[in-house]
């Protein structure tokens, strides 16, 4: 290859030699310049070529230097250029020659496993790199005698194409085995390095999935990296807006996350949305920006799925089964329109980040043994306006406001929110975090402005004719507010780490009695000293408070003989509630391959 | 929440004080080169070591003691008593001596009787985008011994904290392996009054035909 490059050298000379024949003129030396800036560029190219003299190749698991150039021609041509049998320029020609032969010659592609089966092009202009997680866990739990009444506030489950409210209620013991996760990821990158692309699918049932699990979409995004101070991602994805929104349960300190991690997210829904979001590279700046635009429904799902229920009269509210809301007529059909009256609404997250130290990165714990201090801070806030949360008539419980998004309010503990209308979320998140030599710190701060568009308490009970309310709620649902701090150490570097955990919720600040509070200790053992291989055992306690008012399970309930009480009653879901209290212990495999 | 529950807490907290001042790992305190093809640093060990360093070698000598070792990687058991032996490699290349060895005789120089030298030795990985193929491993001297010892050997290594491709992944380094050494002439690789592999280096360094008088 040195020989090449003299090759190389000696054609710069003949330009330069070219040059000196010409008196030097503004127009001449112009060309001069254009003369020595291609063949400037010619010798760059010729090197690349000749630079391709051999390339890693796997063999029996492990890489090693093969040279493109059989060993024992180029033996014999060195030895023939000392003999003089051939030239130097000969040589060198040859070489190319046989090099680019070697490098046309190899397949276009190559294929390998690291951290998941990767097959890319040569040229690097395509990679496709497939990757699986798995997390199979055994929970043993036991739980106090509140659960015999169980929760009908913040976890009730919804039934039937109604979505009526069910009490969650259980006996006291409880031993379950779990897929938690089982994921399928396709990513990689398209054209260049910096156009990539992340699809990954699900197949799991979360802890507490009234129905079998099946394969859904979780994530197709493709991100553009073009630009690092102006990376663009488009489709569905976590929102950046908290740490533990961002966070993935791949590197988690812990098996689950604690209930506020779940609650407090950009959309008060889910953790995934559709949207694109605007950031810069956080491996490249101390300080990073994130703003998106979402639906703001959570995952495979846009504003025409969400709607209001509405009789032929506009403006009168439907789904009940006779009667009629104050001020509207009472003999009218109950299943009439869907009022979309939300579809020109988005939700809008923005968060910064601060690298103080290092770069602490998102991964929970100092796996990487930092020997430098890394501190980050970071804060967000979302907006998500126009949430139908169930129309708020004197019928709740029967109406038709969509199913998936109150599912999704129930299934993260937000369904005090149920029954109020429509809701605007206003999230702030601050987080810190802090590791070194093993030693990690942890903490985030969130509060949730819930914004009624109806103002006044929503009626409850109307007369015999349906048409003036003659009780409303006792309270108004107040706004939402929690946080959590947790700590972890490495008692052996990259292999055995010890962690623990207090999380407070307040899941309506109006509401008196009502907090949830969760205790966490877990050991987690690194099989291959990455977080891809692992086992964990977690006991977690959990305090939930069953006080306060929730619209449709805590009195009044509506008790028109001819409107409501064939579907709501008029015994509260939460006439014997009692705090509930869950010691579990998890056991959990996860493997990240 | 209840007394047992507290209890366990003040446990749990007892034992990861107690944990603090444990484990450790060996720390970086002096950088002496990195550009992309090598990197070089002197570390701190973390039990005592009591090596002879400062060393004065010269580059020479340390390509050519390195020149001259070759290993294997160490199979787990039970593969150990059935995998097929394969022969040794040669641990570094012409080039990466050239390379590595006048800024490991630096390191050498500037190292305390408790530190190492480290070093890394970089090439482009499958993925360029995303990690780098790298040979890494450190070099310490106690009179009469060299200590040589490999942590990767061709191995891909992230060149990210977070995956390129899983958004907010962290990557991770894999954990070291164990690679069993060789070194030619076998009768300089022996056994230290600890147990440990290492070379006589000056006795080595003897039988070697100095370049400048050959």
């Amino acid at each position: 290859m040195a020989k090449t490059q003299n090759h190389i050298g000696a054609r710069m000379y003949e330009h330069d030699g070219t040059t000196g024949r010409f008196p030097l003129s503004g127009l001449h030396l112009f060309g001069v310049v254009l003369i020595l800036m291609i063949s400037e560029w010619l010798c760059f190219s010729s090197i690349a070529v000749a630079a391709e003299s051999g390339k890693l190749v796997e063999k029996n698991g492990e890489y090693v230097f093969v040279e493109s150039m059989d060993p024992a021609t180029r033996l014999l041509l060195e030895r023939a250029v000392k003999q003089g049998t051939i030239t130097q320029d000969e040589y060198n020609r040859v070489i190319q020659e046989s090099e680019q032969r070697a490098y046309l010659m190899q397949p276009s592609f190559k294929a390998w496993y690291d951290r998941g089966f990767n097959l890319s092009m040569n040229d690097n202009a395509f990679l496709l790199k497939i990757r699986g997680f798995l997390q199979m866990r055994f929970t043993q739990r036991y739980r106090n005698d509140g659960w015999r009444t169980g929760d009908s506030k913040n976890f009730p489950e919804l039934l039937g194409v109604f979505g009526d409210y069910r009490a969650n209620r259980s006996i006291d013991e409880a031993s379950t085995f779990n897929i938690r996760r089982a994921r399928l990821m396709f990513m990689g990158h398209l054209f260049t390095p910096d156009l990539k692309y992340f699809v990954q699918l699900a197949g799991e049932t979360a802890e507490n999935a009234q129905n079998p699990g099946s394969v859904q979409l979780l994530d197709a995004a493709v991100h553009s990296t073009h630009l690092p101070l102006f990376n663009v991602m488009a489709g569905q994805y976590k929102v950046f807006f908290n740490r533990s929104e961002i966070n993935n349960a791949t590197s988690m300190q812990f098996a689950e996350r604690a209930l506020v991690m779940d609650a407090f997210t950009a959309s008060g829904l889910n953790r995934r949305d559709i949207g694109i979001t605007v950031m810069n590279d956080e491996e490249v700046y101390p300080v990073n920006y994130y703003f998106g635009i979402f639906n703001g429904l959570g995952p495979g799902f846009n504003r025409f799925g969400t709607f209001e229920s509405e009789q032929p009269t506009l403006g009168c509210p439907g789904g009940q089964t006779g009667g009629g809301p104050p001020n509207c007529p009472a003999t009218q059909r109950n299943l009439n329109a869907n009022f979309r009256n939300s579809i020109n609404q988005l939700m809008y997250s923005a968060r910064l980040n601060f690298n103080l130290m290092g770069r602490a990165g998102y991964g929970e714990g100092d796996m990487a043994y930092s020997e430098t201090p890394q501190l980050a801070i970071g804060g967000g806030y979302a907006y998500n306006p126009g949430i139908n949360v169930q129309t708020d008539n004197a019928f709740v419980g029967i109406d038709l406001a969509n199913l998936n998004v109150r599912r999704q309010l129930a299934q993260f503990g937000n369904a005090r929110q149920l029954g109020w209308g429509t809701l605007d979320y206003s999230t702030y998140g601050f987080d810190g975090v802090f590791k070194y030599k093993g030693f990690s710190l942890q903490g985030e701060w969130y509060w949730k402005n819930i914004d009624r568009h109806g103002k006044s308490a929503p009626c409850v009970q109307t007369n015999a004719a349906g048409t003036v309310c003659t009780t409303v709620a006792p309270g108004l649902l107040g706004n939402a507010t929690g946080w959590y701090v947790q700590s972890g150490y490495f008692l052996i570097p990259r292999k055995l780490q010890a962690a623990a955990r207090y999380a407070w919720w307040d899941p309506d600040t109006n509401a008196a009695g009502d907090l949830i509070k969760q205790v966490d200790f877990a050991l987690s053992y690194y099989i291959s000293g990455t977080y891809d291989h692992q086992v964990q055992i977690q006991y977690t306690n959990i305090f939930m408070g069953m006080g306060g008012f929730a619209l449709g399970r805590s009195a009044p309930l509506p008790n028109l003989p001819t409107v409501a009480i064939n579907s709501s009653g008029t015994v509260p879901l939460d006439a014997n509630a009692k705090n509930l209290i869950e010691n579990a212990i998890r056991i959990q495999y996860s493997i990240f391959f | 929440m209840g007394e047992p529950i507290r209890r366990l807490m003040v446990y749990v907290l007892v034992i990861l004080i107690t944990g603090i001042g444990c484990a450790r790992m060996p720390y970086t305190t002096k950088t002496v080169h990195e550009d992309f093809r090598v990197a070089v640093a002197v570390q701190k060990e973390i039990a005592p070591a009591k090596y002879t360093h400062p060393v004065q070698l010269t580059a020479d000598q340390v390509a050519a003691i390195l020149r001259n070792f070759s290993l294997r990687e160490e199979q787990r058991l039970p593969l150990r008593w059935f995998a097929e032996e394969v022969p040794p490699k040669p641990v570094f290349r012409e080039e990466e001596l050239v390379w590595v060895s006048p800024y490991l005789v630096e390191a050498l120089q500037k190292a305390g009787p408790e530190e190492r030298a480290h070093f890394q030795l970089f090439a482009p990985g499958m993925n360029r985008a995303d990690t780098r193929n790298v040979t890494a491993g450190w070099v310490a001297v106690r009179e009469p011994y060299l200590y040589l010892t490999i942590e990767y050997f061709h191995t891909e290594i992230p060149t990210r904290h977070s995956d390129p491709y899983y958004p907010n992944n962290p990557e991770m380094p894999p954990l070291p392996k164990t690679y069993l050494l060789f070194f030619e002439p076998g009768r300089f690789l022996v056994t230290d009054e600890k147990g440990a592999r290492a070379v006589q280096f000056q006795d080595f360094l003897k039988t070697q035909v100095s370049p400048l008088n050959p």
